[in-house]
């Protein structure tokens, strides 16, 4: 697909259809969603309420207050972060250099803690998550001495620099923030539990800001896989399309967690399974985004829709699943590798 | 530097300098004891303390006094066994960056622990300190499997499988607390490690655990010693790897989960500590065991200290002071190319 000079996507047929099917999957767990429990309103009752019929004002005030917002929230989050997880593992050309590894959600999350606890109600949360998230990415590319080409050294010191981060957010909650602190604690590890519309409004927009410039930088990051010296000599300029993605990256992840706090582990498996389905090195940047819309609202479903979990942040599932996933991988990687 | 006739001269005061380095490390420790009863969130006069210690003080004082003594004999110990861990375990695995807490073992045993509250409901005495003991054993076994499968002669492996190990269980800890929170009000320690609260009665509880860690790591310091040669000479000079690694790592999980369980987890010691011990005392893993016992106890003691009076009249958990010291100590030695990766 091409438009003009500057936007030349090539479409692969098999990561197209594997996109296409998980955008279906994802609607449909969004209709599930809006639609069951205690107080749903089936499908029918949900579509007809999108189409602008009248149906009854319980089931609107569940759809418009409680679960709309939150399953938008849901589906924006995942994107942001399968995306930011795709940029960031294409430019480090390391499978977990992710924003959870090299510590952006943490840096994110503790930035919007300390906003909240320095400057109330003054500096939006969305400041607080970007400055964060920055100053991650930044202490983890001065510290391992060689930006972020040392795959070994980007892991260890984002090891550390989410550390230091946990520590200030756990400080805030432990001392700032006393009275909302079961709140704080659930938002420590990502939570969708109370979302309002603007959340959604949010993640919306800086999605229809940000993702056009992922689509423009998208032809230059299949470009840097060839590696930094051919990418250069093809005029890409590896350097500044580096710095770009790892600029949106950070945006990205700070959205998502100025709107729903550090959700675990999205951005770093989501890219590795859209990796295993489209069997396509590279960014694979839509069936990235569309799998983090997909992880996000299946675990938030969980959330909502299993006894034992009821009431608990996403994140915690997310961790839960998305580090066994991990670890799967990492053995059989190693074990591949070491073969 | 030139041959000298006195190598006996020498051999004299290398020793010298040993003893010298033991004592500075036992003063720094009772200075930072000394400190730790004295200032607090309540600000006290050092001449009332004295007093206070000395059973003549005023009443409220001596109230205050009385409860941070066992405070302080609690974060040594907790200090120095975690300290003590991490110089075991950076030895056997020959790896710069191994600790219980990157390791993900201290987050195991405080799942184990919550664990055993949440279905239980809150123990007590030594039964308390050996609930942490399975959890700790798990993930060792976990990030084994995990790391063991990577190439050889990689620090990152491990570390990545301890840091993986530790998000899953951590998250789990947040979980049951989330969904409890009448049950695990008192024990958000459980999270991040804190000193606020402590018991005299937990030391007495945690005793055997610790003296039998301890003990496993005399025995075999020695053998870790002879090991840092290479695994091939330690063979040939007659050390058995087999036991030494199981011996070490049982000692090691000892050590971290009779910490955990007496304050929670606290990571980054059990790394700073070595550190700066082997840039004081060299590469011998003998005397790195001997003087990380205080250096540990001072450094956890100053961070409570710290943790006290930095923001009066509130309280900082402690854990979070040691990865704002810790975790730079990592951050300088990837910078500095100290490390294998």
């Amino acid at each position: 697909m091409r438009i003009g000079t500057a936007v030349a996507l090539s479409v692969d047929r098999r990561a197209a259809t594997v996109t296409v099917l998980i955008w279906v999957l994802v609607l449909a767990l969004v209709v599930f969603t809006l639609g069951t429990g205690p107080q749903g309103s089936w499908p029918a009752a949900v579509i007809s309420h999108l189409r602008g019929v009248e149906g009854d004002a319980a089931a609107g005030f569940v759809l418009e207050r409680l679960r709309g917002p939150r399953v938008i929230v849901a589906v924006g989050v995942g994107v942001a972060l399968g995306l930011a997880g795709a940029l960031f593992q294409t430019v480090t050309r390391n499978p977990l250099g992710s924003p959870d590894v090299i510590g952006l959600g943490a840096g994110a999350g503790a930035g919007v803690a300390l906003a909240t606890l320095w400057w109330p109600g003054q500096v939006p949360a969305m400041m607080g998550a970007v400055l964060g998230a920055g100053a991650a990415a930044l202490l983890v590319h001065q510290a391992t001495g060689r930006g972020f080409s040392s795959p070994a050294r980007v892991i260890v010191t984002g090891i550390a620099v989410s550390a230091m981060a946990h520590a200030i957010t756990q400080y805030v909650v432990a001392v700032g923030l006393r009275d909302s602190a079961h709140q704080l604690a659930a938002y420590l590890v990502g939570s969708l539990g109370t979302r309002t519309f603007q959340d959604a409004g949010l993640i919306g927009a800086s999605l229809l800001v940000l993702a056009p410039l992922v689509l423009l930088l998208s032809h230059r990051l299949t470009l840097m896989d060839l590696g930094d010296d051919l990418a250069d000599s093809l005029g890409v300029g590896a350097v500044r399309v580096r710095t770009a993605a790892i600029i949106l990256a950070v945006l990205l992840a700070a959205v998502a967690v100025a709107v729903a706090g550090p959700i675990a582990f999205v951005a770093l498996t989501a890219p590795h399974i859209a990796r295993r389905l489209t069997r396509r090195p590279g960014a694979n940047l839509a069936a990235s985004a569309t799998l983090g819309a997909l992880i996000v609202v299946s675990a938030d479903l969980l959330v909502q829709q299993l006894s034992v979990l009821d009431g608990l942040p996403v994140g915690i599932v997310t961790a839960g699943l998305g580090g066994v996933y991990l670890g799967y991988l990492l053995i059989h990687e190693w074990r591949k590798a070491s073969a | 530097m030139p041959p000298s006739p006195g190598s006996a001269h020498r051999r004299w005061s290398a020793s010298a300098r040993i003893i010298l380095i033991h004592l500075l490390a036992l003063m720094v420790l009772a200075l930072v004891c000394a400190a730790s009863i004295a200032y607090g969130s309540r600000p006290a006069p050092l001449g009332e303390v004295w007093e206070a210690l000395h059973g003549s003080g005023e009443e409220h004082l001596q109230a205050v006094v009385d409860a941070r003594i066992p405070r302080t004999v609690l974060g040594s110990v907790v200090g120095a066994a975690l300290a003590l861990s991490g110089v075991l375990i950076q030895a056997l695995t020959r790896n710069p960056l191994a600790e219980p807490g990157l390791l993900g073992i201290t987050m195991g045993a405080s799942a184990s622990m919550v664990t055993v509250v949440a279905v239980a409901g809150p123990v007590s005495g030594v039964a308390a300190a050996w609930t942490a003991v399975p959890g700790a054993v798990l993930a060792v076994l976990v990030v084994q499997l995990i790391g063991a499968r990577a190439r050889a002669g990689s620090v990152v492996p491990l570390i990545l499988a301890g840091a993986v190990v530790s998000a899953v269980l951590g998250a789990y800890v947040q979980a049951m607390i989330l969904l409890r929170p009448d049950t695990f009000d008192s024990y958000r320690h459980w999270v991040v490690g804190s000193l606020a609260g402590a018991r005299p009665e937990t030391l007495g509880d945690l005793a055997p655990m610790l003296l039998l860690g301890a003990l496993l790591a005399v025995l075999l310091v020695s053998g870790l010693n002879t090991l840092a040669l290479g695994e091939g000479v330690a063979v040939s000079l007659g050390v058995r790897v087999g036991w030494l690694r199981l011996g070490t790592v049982t000692a090691v999980t000892l050590l971290a989960a009779a910490a955990t369980a007496a304050i929670g987890p606290v990571a980054f010691v059990g790394l700073a500590v070595p550190h700066l011990v082997r840039g004081i005392v060299g590469s011998d893993v003998r005397l790195q065991a001997t003087v990380s016992v205080p250096v540990g106890a001072a450094l956890l003691v100053a961070s409570d200290v710290v943790a006290r009076v930095i923001l009066r009249p509130e309280e900082l958990m402690v854990g979070m002071l040691t990865a704002f010291i810790g975790a730079p100590m990592l951050l300088l030695a990837v910078r500095r190319g100290k490390v294998r990766l």
